[in-house]
């Protein structure tokens, strides 16, 4: 039987479907230009029976998600980069090699993978997910929310020192550091905490008013995608701006997870350690740091940022490496 | 026993247990918990392109300029196993321009060219208005506009074309800004087990 025949075969006149009427009249109107009117029914799809001639369905067309191993590679990237932070700062005090890493970084976690998925803003997914039972996040956001902070407890903030993107690209434009205030600066440090405590609010409410604000008000993302709320660029390019003189202004002062990962450092066995000399008490290095992370010629580690700037700056440690080669 | 342990160590190392306790426990609940993950999903039935009932009015292109990613995460998706594989498929051809010398509409409907057609089944040579024919749609080009959507639906389509979310794009934001703007609602969370299959 040949394909018209059959779907002449399938033609009911007890169900006349509107489209088929239609295309009659259609055909109708065309008749001059074709020998047989289009009849064929379609309140019916026809199979793969009907169609005959060996026809095989096509696969429905579903892109899957990003394959699980490139999700891996994402964990396995992230590991690997903290690993080599606190490498390049505690045993090589390499500032270069560091510079690279943060760009390496920005391309990355930055312009790859698009900002996303970061623990900055996985900090209210993971609260939710602790909190309530209908909801629950892929492996890879407990992976990178946690990886980070099992680090600080150990070496510190090696996650900010040229991991982080968001931490990497304010990294990168700072051209000109000045030094805040000390007093200054503690107090804007406290910011990061009530904005933590902002983000746990929003983030328990019910699911219907919860609001995942620091995922919507990540100042930076919208660079990563080259797309993005005017508003929010806005904020970046002061931001960007702002941190040619200020050392990272949103990591130091806003950033809620920057706050977790400085209760974890508290911990940390190892850091960057300023060594008191007794010939040379310059203070380059305290001068060096953007962040006001050295106090009183001593390193305060849980406000370090693993830049390794103190280590670029010091005269000692450039004479060993002369002394080296 | 090293003579340097002192008890301040003694204090550091029981706090960094404790935090890394809870930490490495939180992050085992979260893992245990990680198969009830839901992602974002069009629900048809809501869906103002593909439900019935809405006819005459222009398609919603909300899925096309609201996205977050360049190329929409939202596309076109053709159930072919619902497909009635028209000659004169309304998703395919402008159906109210003018015919063509072989009978057909002169112009294509999706503004990007991403619906491609190809004779499928025994070819009848000297019948082609009644072959069948297959639809595919190219997702390099298709943003998800769902012109095409609302043309493929009850009573001039069968409603196999319909708009989903492709998760090799979608990022799966918190709160998905196309839902946001959706006017129906129709951007849905469902498990993840059930997306994938």
């Amino acid at each position: 039987m040949s394909a018209v025949g059959q779907a002449l075969s399938l033609w009911r006149p007890s169900r006349p479907p509107g489209f088929a009427l239609c295309v009659l009249l259609f055909a109708i109107r065309t008749l001059p230009a074709q020998s047989i009117p289009y009849q064929r029914p379609v309140d019916t799809a026809p199979q793969e029976k009907t169609i005959g001639g060996g026809y095989k369905t096509p696969p429905v067309q579903k892109p899957l998600p990003r394959n699980s191993w490139l999700q891996v590679l994402d964990v396995a990237v992230l590991a690997a980069a903290m690993g080599i932070s606190s490498w390049l700062v505690l045993k090589r005090r390499n500032r270069k090699a560091l510079v690279a890493l943060t760009a390496g970084s920005v391309a990355y976690f930055g312009f790859y993978r698009q900002g996303c998925v970061c623990p900055i803003g996985s900090i209210q997914n993971v609260a939710v997910a602790l909190t309530d039972p209908g909801y629950s996040i892929p492996m890879v956001v407990t992976a990178t929310f946690f990886l980070p902070l099992v680090m600080a407890v150990f070496f510190g903030r090696a996650f900010c020192g040229g991991v982080c993107a968001l931490g990497a690209i304010q990294e990168l434009v700072l051209l000109k550091p000045v030094q805040v205030p000390r007093r200054l600066d503690r107090a804007l440090g406290l910011l990061k905490y009530a904005y933590l405590g902002l983000a746990l609010f929003f983030a328990l409410k019910p699911a219907i008013a919860r609001d995942f604000v620091i995922c919507r008000y990540d100042p930076f993302v919208g660079f990563f995608r080259r797309t993005g709320a005017p508003h929010m660029l806005l904020i970046g390019g002061v931001f960007l701006v702002a941190g040619m003189f200020i050392g990272r202004p949103y990591c130091r002062y806003l950033c809620p997870y920057g706050g977790l990962l400085a209760w974890c450092t508290r911990l940390a066995r190892r850091g960057v350690t300023i060594t008191p000399d007794k010939e040379l008490d310059c203070g380059l290095c305290a001068e060096a740091c953007p962040y006001g992370s050295i106090e009183k010629m001593r390193a305060v580690r849980r406000n370090c940022l693993y830049c390794a700037r103190c280590y670029a700056a010091c005269p000692r440690e450039r004479t060993q490496l002369v002394k080296l080669s | 026993m090293n003579e340097h342990f002192t008890r301040r160590d003694l204090m550091h190392n029981a706090a960094r247990g404790v935090v890394l306790a809870t930490l490495g426990g939180g992050a085992g609940f979260l893992v245990r918990k990680a198969n009830g993950q839901v992602v974002w999903q069009v629900d048809s039935a809501r869906c103002l392109n593909s439900r019935l009932g809405e006819v005459g009015v222009a398609a919603c292109s909300l899925c096309t300029t609201e996205c977050v990613v360049s190329l929409s995460a939202v596309r076109a998706v053709n159930e072919h196993s619902r497909c009635g594989r028209c000659n004169i498929c309304p998703a395919y051809f402008k159906i109210t321009s003018a015919v063509d010398e072989r009978g057909l509409p002169s112009e294509k409907l999706c503004p990007r060219d991403a619906i491609t057609r190809k004779p499928i089944g025994k070819a009848d040579p000297e019948d082609p208005a009644n072959n069948f024919y297959d639809y595919l749609i190219d997702e390099e080009k298709c943003d998800g506009c769902g012109k095409c959507a609302m043309q493929c639906k009850e009573p001039l389509g069968l409603g196999s074309i319909v708009l989903k979310i492709r998760y090799n794009r979608c990022v799966d934001c918190n709160r998905c800004a196309i839902s946001r703007a959706c006017p129906k609602d129709a951007l849905v969370r469902i498990p993840v087990t059930r997306a994938l299959t």
